[in-house]
């Protein structure tokens, strides 16, 4: 399980686009942390990384609840708003997961049973300035 | 002069709206059901919540605007439907219908782009006033999913400036509000609270982005004003707003006063100030790098009184527009507006035309 160290904005994306290398085309992948933790800042990376978008046009997804980029080939989801998994449920995630893609959620890990057992957990953590912790565990 | 009209339809997120407008200046009928108390319980825009409010709700709307407008279907120029950016599932609602009325009718499809739509509010309004919007115009549309410079060309030719590389300007009221137990939407609740405040009082400083100059950032402010609340201990006032807001009725801005202490509203006063200012600096930048003969503000975040005032104390060389406060948030009248120049062109769509979530504008 390894933890990286960022120091600035600039070098948590470019930890995105390397995590991005060892990701699976098609999976899922929860961006976990607090309000402002640096969960969309990560997401530019990883789908810079994956070839999909340029970073600065990755912004936060969580009027829109979902982001596709790269002709679908990089999902971005955003649960901070839904409240309730009857709700999540109806989003249509089960079809994102079947898709060819790779699925980023953030605010997923509130709705655990309806995740698949098989997913990558990037937990991002605020530290001093503006430095960040991020470890990333692969599951089961 | 020939009369002209167009039936707009909108349904890309919060409201079912319809609306129906003559020779693109006179708004006969505008019909908005707003889902915003079904959604205030949960937060936020919920998609099957939104879709399923949609489906109930068009029938009736796009009935009472014809109805109100005086006009047959048959009568009708177009019929403008809104076909992204927005929720694909809310957005097939309003497609669906109106491909369908399309069909029956034979009266043609127009598709309109919401963030075109919210331009166009305001050329409307304008129009109707005597007070036309010069070209080049620069167009900031600034709501909860959108924060948008374009140029606006004569022709209505679109080029994107500049946009936010994280939040949205309404998120960032969204989740200031959240944070600190008021209610969704945050917009109204804290530019209600604002004028009780010092914006003074707390310092937001802006990182300096690289690249386009044009383009905002809301993170940090947003994390800016986490981090100021968690050093501050708020939790038992914080607690208390949220029973507030979970009482049996929504809460007026008097009780939202009453529940605020002086330092919060100089947060509330602080933060708002400082959206402000990041909204204006840079579209006044822009404005001037472009040559602008007008500056055009729309979507929700334009009902903001504090940023209206701001616009209008700034001694801007142009004028500034705004839309009024029904014009501002999501109506149809603005998607029938921004269907006539296509109408000219004869721009229109086929009824296999599909609903685009990321649909852009330039």
């Amino acid at each position: 399980m390894p933890t990286y160290r960022t120091a600035t904005e600039d070098e948590t994306i470019a930890l995105g686009e390397r995590l991005a290398a060892r990701l699976p085309r098609k999976g899922v992948t929860l961006l976990i942390g607090n309000l402002g933790a640096g969960k969309t800042t990560l997401a530019k990376g990883i789908v810079k990384g994956l070839k999909a978008a340029a970073p600065e046009d990755v912004a936060s997804p969580t009027f829109t609840l979902i982001h596709e980029y790269g002709g679908g080939r990089v999902c971005h989801v955003d649960l901070y708003r839904l409240d309730d998994p009857r709700e999540v449920a109806t989003l249509g995630l089960d079809d994102l997961f079947e898709r060819d893609a790779q699925v980023l959620i953030e605010w997923g890990e509130r709705f655990p049973e309806l995740l698949p057992a098989e997913r990558t957990e990037v937990r991002i953590r605020a530290l001093e300035n503006d430095e960040r912790e991020i470890e990333v565990i692969e599951r089961p | 002069m020939k009369v002209v009209r167009i039936l707009g339809i909108e349904s890309s997120c919060d409201e079912t709206a319809a609306a129906v407008v003559e020779n693109a200046e006179v708004v006969l009928s505008s019909v908005v059901a707003s889902q915003m108390t079904t959604h205030g319980k949960y937060g936020g825009v919920v998609p099957e919540l939104a879709s399923r409010e949609h489906l109930r709700a068009i029938v009736p709307v796009v009935r009472e605007a014809l109805g109100l407008a005086g006009a047959r279907l048959e009568d009708l120029a177009a019929i403008a439907v809104t076909t992204g950016p927005g929720l694909v599932g809310s957005l097939l609602v309003g497609m669906t219908y109106a491909k369908s009325l399309s069909f029956a009718s034979g009266v043609p499809l127009i598709a309109v782009n919401h963030i075109e739509g919210h331009i166009h509010s305001v050329i409307l309004e304008a129009r109707r006033a005597g007070t036309e919007v010069a070209f080049p115009a620069l167009a900031l549309v600034v709501s909860g999913g959108h924060t948008h410079l374009f140029e606006v060309r004569e022709g209505f030719e679109y080029r994107l400036l500049g946009k936010t590389r994280d939040d949205a300007a309404g998120e960032a009221f969204d989740k200031v509000a959240k944070l600190l137990g008021f209610s969704y939407p945050g917009g109204p609740v804290i530019d209600f609270l604002a004028p009780y405040g010092d914006p003074n009082a707390v310092r937001f400083t802006f990182a300096r982005m690289k690249g386009n100059a044009s383009d905002f950032s809301f993170s940090g402010l947003k994390t800016a004003v986490l981090r100021w609340v968690e050093a501050r201990g708020m939790e038992s006032e914080i607690a208390a707003r949220r029973a507030l807001r979970r009482g049996p009725s929504p809460p007026t801005a008097e009780e939202w006063l009453a529940a605020t202490p002086r330092a919060t509203l100089d947060l509330l006063a602080s933060f708002q100030h400082a959206v402000i200012r990041e909204l204006l600096t840079r579209a006044v930048a822009a404005a001037e790098r472009m040559g602008a003969r007008a500056l055009i503000v729309s979507g929700g975040v334009a009902c903001n009184t504090g940023l209206r005032a701001a616009a209008a104390s700034a001694g801007l060389p142009y004028p500034v527009f705004f839309p009024s406060p029904g014009f501002s948030t999501d109506n149809a009248a603005m998607i029938a507006a921004a269907a006539f120049p296509k109408l000219e062109r004869n721009q229109f769509a086929r009824l296999d035309i599909a609903a685009d979530a990321g649909l852009t504008l330039a």
